[in-house]
């Protein structure tokens, strides 16, 4: 079920900044999204505008159907989860995540069983007396959770809620916000520049460059099927080489042909090729492609290797075991790993192109 | 170490130099002579005659009414300043109220006492308690601006959101977030007016009438008298007094300072 839709969302600013250009979402109830750009690409904006604290300048925005543009952000039945938390440092754990419910006046039984209850829910038992400068940051984290759940919202925001956490701490609150949403049946909108985060926690992933969204899909898709460039490199480590479309099913790239799993391209179109550098392996029989060894970078669960083929192009691959440097090797991928990149494609264009062969294959 | 006993030296000849003319007016409270030459014999003789001057303890009592008064009003009405002058959008703007603000707390006494009075006799406003009353809240306000505002800037503006996102109303977020988040500055606001208020001399000078007068002014003219023993016996009590204040504060502090900083701002 559609909860909330975005239907043309345009920000402009005052100082004549866009921040968002003709913004299209539609989220459904239950699910984890992600909101994944660099700083400065207009998803705080759309986080800020579902939660009513920015006005779009056109556009509408609604929530299980109905217009909610110009509703109060205290009306809304969306929280959040800021992005410093936002505890109110005069109150104690207790009485800030029983903030929203004292608002209401609610019977102080109630209250007493719903703040036990929410904090249970993000493993703070016990904690209700601390004050928040006594407080870890994952703590933190959690109460501003827990603050957040505790007026039973359709829809809970978080903005770059895990930033401020150590890598440890991160990844173990990742597995956690996935496991409340999946406890408690609502959706999640998360607001990260972590591809990582994003991709390790959502159903479904928007990705946004310049205000405008370049991709929106599952984790899978938006990796192994990059639509443009911007979205290739900000999502994982790749190779972006520019080649040449042979016929369906054949490129050509470093001044080689090969065979491919795309098609529906004009045969002789200028085309950008995504390999990724997991996808490389190194072989000694048979190679696709030989190169030289420049740099190697020991990174605990696998080796990031740098080598230049002979066109030059300098390549990136991941290999569990280590080679030498100035050594010569030979590399090896499957047809299925290459992935080509029409230049100016649209997602639409991406998905209709996609549409026509992939059909042809399930006939 | 022969450095650290010097820098104790010092700071103690800068306090004794500071305190030296509080403990030479108290020791002669007790002097039983009638001026400061010589000190001859002890008595309480000077605190019973200003137990029994009923016209200095009346003015006493009005001049800390006064000081309360003007203390309050000026606090609501500068935390209020305060707060609109933040939310001002244009930065030029902002500078121009801050800077209006700023003039008021350089000019001199003198001057605001003199455009007071020129103000109020031109109003045809009689002089009294009244214009006593406005000018204090008048000096007093700009200092609680001051004393707000860094709270305010200090204040994360995301608690506000935070606050509306849970469904405060505007005045909940005011009374329950804004309030609570700016109470430090405004307890150190509403003391440092309270003491701006308590010994102001020349605007009071200005707008006192006949029938009002405050401490300081009715000292002064006594003093004019040449120097009279209860006046010491008087400033003994309230520099007893004042100390009392400041100790219950710094101790109401010291407990908030273990629990956060609720209070605390003046002392530390």
């Amino acid at each position: 079920m559609e909860i909330i839709k975005l239907d043309h969302i345009t920000k402009e600013y005052d100082d004549g900044f866009v921040a968002l250009k003709d913004i299209n979402i539609s989220i459904e109830s239950g699910k984890f999204y992600s909101l994944l750009g660099p700083s400065g690409s207009g998803k705080t904006t759309i986080l800020r505008i579902i939660a009513g604290f920015t006005e779009p300048s056109a556009g509408k925005l609604y929530f299980a159907g109905k217009d909610i543009t110009g509703l109060d952000a205290s009306k809304r039945h969306i929280n959040t989860v800021f992005q410093n938390y936002a505890l109110f440092p005069h109150l104690n754990v207790y009485e800030n995540v029983a903030f929203g419910l004292k608002l209401k006046h609610r019977p102080d039984s109630e209250i007493r069983q719903k703040v036990k209850d929410a904090l249970k829910t993000v493993r703070l038992d016990g904690y209700a007396n601390r004050e928040i400068s006594e407080l870890s940051g994952g703590q933190q984290q959690r109460v501003a959770i827990a603050r957040a759940i505790i007026n039973e919202p359709k829809v809970l925001l978080l903005d770059e809620s895990l930033s401020a956490l150590d890598k440890r701490l991160r990844k173990e609150m990742q597995f956690e916000l996935r496991a409340i949403q999946k406890k408690l049946g609502i959706t999640f909108i998360f607001v990260t520049h972590d591809q990582e985060e994003a991709l390790a926690m959502s159903d479904e992933i928007f990705v946004l460059n310049d205000g405008t969204i370049q991709q929106s899909g599952s984790p899978v898709d938006i990796y192994d099927e990059p639509v443009n460039d911007f979205v290739a490199r900000f999502i994982g480590d790749s190779n972006i080489l520019s080649g040449k479309m042979i016929r369906d099913f054949e490129v050509e790239f470093a001044g080689k042909q090969f065979e491919c799993a795309d098609a529906g391209i004009t045969p002789g179109e200028k085309v950008e090729v995504v390999l990724r550098p997991e996808d490389l392996d190194i072989t000694a029989t048979d190679p696709k492609l030989t190169m030289t060894v420049q740099s190697q970078l020991f990174l605990g669960d696998h080796f990031e290797i740098k080598a230049v083929d002979e066109s030059g192009f300098e390549w990136l691959i991941h290999s569990t075991n280590g080679v030498k440097i100035g050594q010569e090797i030979g590399i090896f991928f499957d047809p299925e790993d290459i992935h080509v990149m029409r230049l100016g494609e649209t997602e639409e264009e991406f998905d209709a192109r996609l549409e026509t062969y992939e059909g042809e294959d399930k006939e | 170490m022969k450095k650290h006993i010097w820098s104790k030296v010092y700071f103690f000849l800068v306090l004794a130099i500071l305190y030296l003319p509080i403990f030479y007016l108290i020791y002669f409270s007790f002097s039983s002579g009638s001026n400061m030459d010589h000190f001859k014999g002890f008595t309480w003789r000077h605190y019973q005659t200003l137990f029994n001057d009923g016209r200095l303890l009346a003015i006493l009592l009005e001049t800390i009414m006064l000081a309360l008064l003007s203390s309050l009003i000026a606090t609501i009405l500068g935390t209020l300043g305060a707060i609109a002058i933040e939310n001002v959008k244009k930065s030029g703007v902002k500078r121009l109220l801050l800077s209006l603000n700023n003039v008021l707390m350089v000019s001199p006494d003198v001057i605001i006492g003199a455009s007071f009075l020129i103000l109020f006799t031109t109003l045809g406003f009689s002089l009294g308690f009244a214009s006593v009353l406005l000018s204090h809240i008048a000096f007093s306000v700009p200092i609680v601006v001051l004393m707000v505002l860094p709270k305010l800037r200090e204040m994360d503006n995301s608690l506000i959101d935070a606050a509306r996102d849970l469904g405060a109303s505007y005045y909940q977020v005011f009374s329950q977030v804004l309030l609570p988040a700016l109470t430090p500055g405004i307890v150190s606001g509403m003391f440092m007016a309270l003491t701006y208020s308590l010994d102001d001399f020349a605007v009071t000078f200005f707008v006192t009438g006949n029938g009002f007068t405050t401490l300081s002014v009715e000292i002064y003219s006594r003093a004019r008298q040449g120097i009279d023993l209860e006046v010491n016996a008087l400033s003994t009590i309230i520099f007893l007094f004042v100390l009392l204040l400041v100790g219950i504060y710094y101790l109401i502090s010291n407990q908030q300072g273990k629990k956060g900083s609720k209070l605390g701002g003046l002392l530390r």
